[in-house]
């Protein structure tokens, strides 16, 4: 199949760009290969300003520009930029301006042009029009000198000074700021501004934890040992093939819509369920909330040998969302849940089938009661809004198309929406006898099978669905079986040019970075794209995903790069670190910590609504910058972050009716660890390397060590509590990079 | 109590005022901010006491069940046109069931609010229904999003800009916190109202202008503005964001001053300045509630309920928390009534209702009612013409909407709002007809706006304080509606 239609320009390399390209790699491959060079911002010889002009004069005054001058906002300049090296498709949108005023205040300028610069090709000219785009604030005054830095891949260059209206003002370097005038050759060779924040310890482990962060529920020291024999991926393709689940899903019988008093489904024991009357205290627990699908999944996450599908299918979870909260009895939870993990590396045409018609989602979002006679636009609105399309006309980056005044365009109406509701009416509960209902259970809705149509209560109208170019079954005749409609309809939304661009920076948001270059979705997008007819879509997409350069690499300094850890993959994380168990240290883990997760803002398999824990177009206050998880970190989950840490740390979960394991982390090697080095610097290095990747500064260890010394040596188990309770709680470490 | 919260202050290096402590931050751009703010004003902070009170009910709360006309006036819609559209499927709420209400703007014409409003089983109070006969409180009638004003026809001629996503969950709820209904935005009326007062009439509070119990909201985030947010009245006030672990020894001390002082550290990466900055908001939260004065007034033990009666806690602290204006977030949820809307709105109303008297009670008994205005908000209305039949009957979503305003400060007891195609702010009950956003047969009875969230919420703020010359800063349509404040708030 061929690649699809890129909407942005190619260029064609220069052979001296190549070269350059190939040195660089050598280079680089003699140590580690997949961290991408830190780009250098080019000031002006001698002085700590950004060498710019205006975009539109000639290159030719490139070379005199001398005198420090303001440019006025809204203009387009050009700025240098070396040190990089782009691949075929990486263009303008690959980099990203950032600004910030006197004030502390923070910009993002556009970019609108990258190339190199001629018969100088190591340099690349960056076209950026001196406006925000982050739209959070208003555009920044035009009163001085503001530090503008570029970032690409994830890694920031240095800041200099740009003259906004004019020059001075009160902004200050950065301390390490030095000048970085126009290089003569490829191979000049630029201290880099701070050494400590590009570089770690030991890159290829560095990136290894990376990798575990975005491809699994947190690392371990037996995965990282698979990882590192086998490669990122090998790795990944021994996961795509890796049966799932390790621990069985739970057997939890379909159930009456209204709880029985003895919670056993019926009082004949020869109907379904058949337990006797009032045998299971816990019936209502287990039957009736999502109690046993929340153990599972956090013993799955815990130990599960299938890690990246489980990741993927919580990811998925998250977009096509159905709640506990509408549908009580648990038999559906796991039903929905077996779809998206089938499926996690699946195509996404049937994904969408699958799960339209999975029954959860048809009592979730009512299409099960929506009929020719009293139709329901729930579903039919969601499944564009939230599941496909979005609200508003993409380009394949993901970035908004806007009309000539500058809004973005929608990519339905209302009356869309009524077309829709009326395709997806005559839909029910798989209530029938006979094979096609192998679950079905009298007196229990069944939440089992998928749903089956009634032709009578269709709405079998002509009708008129989404339209783009070379738009798949836009009008759908009278009449036609609903079945059929129904394949129809969903090529129709399948064949959307946003469906590619929305699904890939959505699971880019979960599994890497909450604002991922334009530059980044394209790539991932295309691939989804490319393989549109492909019953491995996903996992294309998925591995595209993780072994993109802007996921690779062993440090990331971009200031808006990475995710905050959803409550789930805080607690996963940290419990992976440390060999997680039972209470007592004899055992596995029973999984039973959603109650505690729930205090952080994510009560799972309940979201509150249909837009998920969070949304993923969240945007943060102060910074401006799109981060999802952000809106369940208010002032009350930030503590009870630290208290989730707190009580994991320093003592347990213990055991209780609801657990008869409880949990615990194992800090054997730790501890063993601080008592061999009475410094603690032993310690915090594998703290350091285990839990941050290496990115500890030196003032983070310091100011850790003071607290971790005070503690005598004779107590090595609270030397390493304590470490552990720092790191942990520390905003660095809350926030995946 | 002082001296324990002074020890704590002490301990953990908190307990500045926001501007003091911005100065200490100063990477964080919000603190800095409201520094500046706090510099750049020279108004003074008032010296009296107000606060507004947003109950948000998620879903889209039906109006059309919530005031209904219990006349039988020939010139307006009256109970019979309401019945004859929402009785055959089992959706009308009887007559005689209806708590009646004298509206003076409808003529003194009687209107009945959802029986669920006043006395309910196992209720522990009258709830709000003889708020209205008590001048207490107003409603505001057929209230939406809107870009501009707008008649069926220039819906129709596409000549006046359209909300964008109409009858969508999640933007409606959007356009009715943001405050603008023409392009998406990353801040709420509330975070804007902050934005540009906090530092003015609150200099040394110890606390952020805005406090939600739900969770950073939309509606709470301002360009600088974060919420104090804290979970509801199960939770002491004193607890509520207080890190366990900490002890009085020197091995805690020394744990504390480390977590503190990693909060200062790496503040270029925007995630973890964010993430730090929230934490310490908390922290220096938490030394201010560390102790707290019980109320008296009893609450009911609900959601709602629990969430009012910790902003009532709040409020009863305000001079420890030296706040001069507060504004309150707290929401009720499950308002989607696609289906068995009868018990399922009922149900809500009535927790509404007995949890917002129970609040009115306890500000009467704090002698601040006058200071406080508690209002409604909802992502929209729903359909006139239900969908489904018998227990099962609910509603789709729709537009216009009518809101409550209760406190001391309301001019109680009537309508506000614009003008319907009759004249009043009630729209007509006529599927199709002239204030119905539908067109054609399958038309259900979406009003159209006579009202915009723009002018409901300008008005709130106008006596929150907020200067006319920041109107548009706060709301950047407002100019596009011609009167810019409803009239239902005394002076």
């Amino acid at each position: 199949m061929k690649r699809s239609k890129s909407h942005r320009a190619r260029h064609i390399l220069p052979a001296s760009l190549i070269i350059f390209v190939f040195i660089f790699s050598i280079r680089a491959q003699s140590v580690y290969n997949f961290d991408s060079p830190v780009p250098v911002l080019i000031s002006e010889n001698d002085s700590l300003r950004a060498l710019a002009i205006p975009a539109e004069k000639t290159a030719a005054r490139l070379f005199s520009q001398k005198q420090s001058k303001a440019f006025s906002p809204r203009s387009k300049i050009v700025l240098y930029v070396t040190n990089v090296n782009l691949m075929p498709d990486e263009d303008a949108s690959a980099f990203r301006v950032y600004v910030e005023d006197a004030k502390k205040r923070k910009y993002r300028f556009p970019v609108v042009k990258a190339e190199p610069v001629s018969g100088q090709e190591w340099v690349f000219a960056l076209t950026v029009e001196l406006r925000d785009t982050l739209g959070f604030r208003k555009q920044p005054e035009a009163n001085g000198d503001v530090l503008i830095g570029v970032t690409w891949r994830g890694l920031a260059s240095n800041r200099l000074r740009l003259g906004l209206g004019k020059t001075g003002g009160a902004v200050k370097d950065d301390a390490e700021a030095a000048p970085t005038p126009f290089p003569g050759s490829p191979l000049v060779n630029y201290s880099k501004p701070s050494n400590s924040k590009f570089s770690v310890a030991e890159p290829e482990a560095a990136d290894r934890t990376r990798f575990m962060e975005q491809a699994t529920f947190g690392p371990t020291a037996a995965l990282d040992a698979n990882i590192k024999r086998a490669g990122f991926s090998e790795w990944l393709e021994g996961q795509f093939q890796a049966s799932y689940p390790t621990i069985p899903y739970p057997d939890i019988p379909l159930m009456p819509f209204n709880e029985p008093g003895n919670c056993n489904g019926s009082e004949n024991p020869n109907n379904y369920p058949p337990d006797p009357p009032d045998l299971y205290p816990q019936c209502r627990r287990d039957r009736y909330t999502m109690f046993q699908v929340q153990n599972w999944f956090f013993k799955e996450a815990f130990y599960g040998e299938a890690q990246l599908r489980h990741r993927v299918a919580w990811a998925l979870s998250q977009m096509w969302v159905v709640s506990g909260i509408e549908t009580q009895q648990a038999a559906h939870m796991v039903a929905y849940h077996k779809v998206l993990s089938d499926r996690a590396f699946g195509n996404y045409r049937a994904l969408m089938k699958e799960m339209t018609l999975n029954p959860a989602m048809g009592n979730y979002l009512d299409m099960m009661s929506s009929t020719k006679d009293n139709p329901n636009e729930n579903y039919a609105r969601e499944i564009l809004q939230l599941f496909t399309i979005g609200v508003f006309m993409l380009n394949q980056d993901g970035t908004l198309q806007r009309d000539e005044t500058g809004n973005p365009i929608p990519t339905y109406t209302q009356k869309t929406v009524n077309n829709f509701t009326k395709v997806f009416t005559g839909w029910g509960l798989c209530e029938v006898s006979g094979p096609n209902c192998p679950n079905r259970a009298i007196g229990a809705p069944n939440y089992k099978d998928p749903m089956i149509l009634k032709q009578s209560n269709h709405d079998a109208s002509a009708k008129t669905l989404l339209s783009y170019p070379g738009a798949i079954s836009e009008n759908i005749d009278a009449n036609l079986d609903g079945a059929a409609e129904l394949d129809l309809a969903l090529d129709n939304i399948y064949n959307h040019p946003n469906v590619a661009p929305f699904v890939s920076r959505f699971l880019i948001q979960h599994l890497v970075t909450s604002d991922p270059t334009p530059a980044y979705v394209g790539r991932v997008a295309a691939v989804f794209d490319e393989n549109r007819e492909s019953p491995s879509q996903l996992k294309e997409v998925i591995k595209t995903i993780l072994l993109d350069p802007e996921a690779r690499g062993s440090v990331k300094t971009d200031p808006n790069y990475g995710k905050l850890r959803e409550p789930v993959q805080l607690a996963t994380n940290l419990m992976r670190h440390f060999g997680v168990q039972s209470a007592d240290g004899a055992a596995q883990s029973d999984g039973y910590i959603a109650h505690m997760v729930n205090q952080m803002g994510q009560n799972i398999f309940y979201s509150p609504t249909v837009f998920n824990y969070y949304p993923p177009d969240y945007v943060v206050p102060g910074p401006g910058i799109n981060g999802p998880e952000f809106a369940v970190m208010t002032t009350g989950t930030a503590i009870s972050r630290t208290n989730f840490i707190n009580a994991v740390v320093f003592k347990n979960i213990g055991t209780d009716v609801n657990s008869q394991t409880g949990t615990s982390i194992n800090l054997a090697e730790m501890r063993f660890i601080a008592a061999s080095d009475f410094t603690c610097n032993q310690l915090i290095n594998a703290l350091n390397e285990k839990m941050m990747h290496g990115t500890l500064t030196e003032q983070n260890k310091q100011t850790i060590l003071k607290a971790v010394r005070t503690v005598p040596r004779t107590n090595p188990m609270l030397r390493a509590r304590m470490a552990i309770y720092l790191i942990a709680t520390s905003s660095q470490y809350q926030v995946q990079r | 109590m002082k001296q324990n919260r002074r020890e704590f202050i002490k301990r953990s290096g908190c307990g500045l005022g926001m501007a003091a402590l911005a100065t200490q931050f100063k990477h964080f751009g919000l603190m800095s901010a409201l520094a500046q703010k706090a510099d750049d004003s020279q108004a003074k902070a008032p010296d009296d006491y107000r606060a507004l009170v947003c109950v948000f009910m998620v879903g889209g709360n039906d109006g059309n069940n919530t005031v209904i006309p219990n006349h039988n006036s020939t010139q307006l819609s009256n109970y019979s046109t309401y019945y004859n559209i929402r009785n055959a499927d089992g959706l009308a709420i009887k007559q005689n069931s209806l708590l009646p209400i004298s509206v003076p703007r409808m003529g003194g014409l009687s209107y009945g609010l959802n029986p669920n409003l006043g006395s309910i089983t196992h209720g522990i109070n009258g709830g709000i229904y003889d708020l209205w006969a008590r001048g207490k409180m107003s409603i505001a009638a057929n209230v939406g999003t809107l870009v501009a004003p707008m008649t069926k026809t220039q819906f129709y001629d596409d000549t006046v800009k359209k909300p964008y996503q109409l009858y969508s969950h999640a933007d409606q709820l959007t356009q009715f916190q943001s405050g603008r209904a023409d392009a998406q935005t990353f801040t709420g009326w509330g975070g804007r109202i902050a934005d540009q007062s906090a530092a003015r009439d609150n200099p040394n509070a110890l606390v952020p202008m805005i406090t939600s119990i739900s969770g950073a909201q939309l509606f709470t985030a301002g360009e600088d503005t974060f919420p104090l947010a804290i979970v509801n009245a199960q939770t002491s006030l004193s607890q509520v964001l207080n890190p366990q672990g900490f002890y009085g020894t020197a091995i805690s001390r020394a744990q504390l001053e480390a977590f503190n002082e990693l909060r200062k550290q790496n503040l270029d990466g925007n995630f973890v300045a964010a993430a730090s900055n929230i934490t310490e908001q908390a922290m220096q939260a938490n030394s201010a509630l560390s102790t707290f004065q019980e109320i008296s007034v009893p609450f009911p033990n609900t959601n709602i309920g629990n969430q009012l009666k910790q902003v009532a806690r709040m409020i009863k602290k305000r001079a420890d928390l030296r706040v001069n204006r507060q504004i309150f977030y707290v929401q009720l949820g499950g308002f989607d009534t696609h289906i068995a809307q009868i018990v399922g709105q009922g149900t809500l109303l009535g927790q509404f209702s007995q949890a917002a008297r129970s609040f009115y009670d306890e500000m009467v008994k704090q002698g601040v009612s006058d200071k406080v205005t508690l209002f409604t908000m909802t992502d929209f209305s729903r359909t006139l013409a239900p969908s489904g039949t018998g227990a099962n009957v609910g509603t789709d979503h729709a537009w216009g909407n009518n809101l409550f305003v209760i406190g001391g400060a309301v001019k109680g007891g009537d309508f506000y709002g614009g003008e319907t195609s009759n004249g009043t702010p009630c729209p007509s009950l006529i599927l199709d007809g002239p204030d119905d956003a539908d067109h054609g047969t399958g038309s259900r009875g979406r009003w159209i706006p006579t009202t915009s969230v723009e002018q409901y919420a300008a008005t709130l703020a106008k006596w929150y304080g907020l200067p006319d010359s920041d109107l548009p800063e706060v709301f950047p349509n407002i100019e596009n509606f011609p009167v810019k404040n409803l009239g239902f708030m005394q002076a």
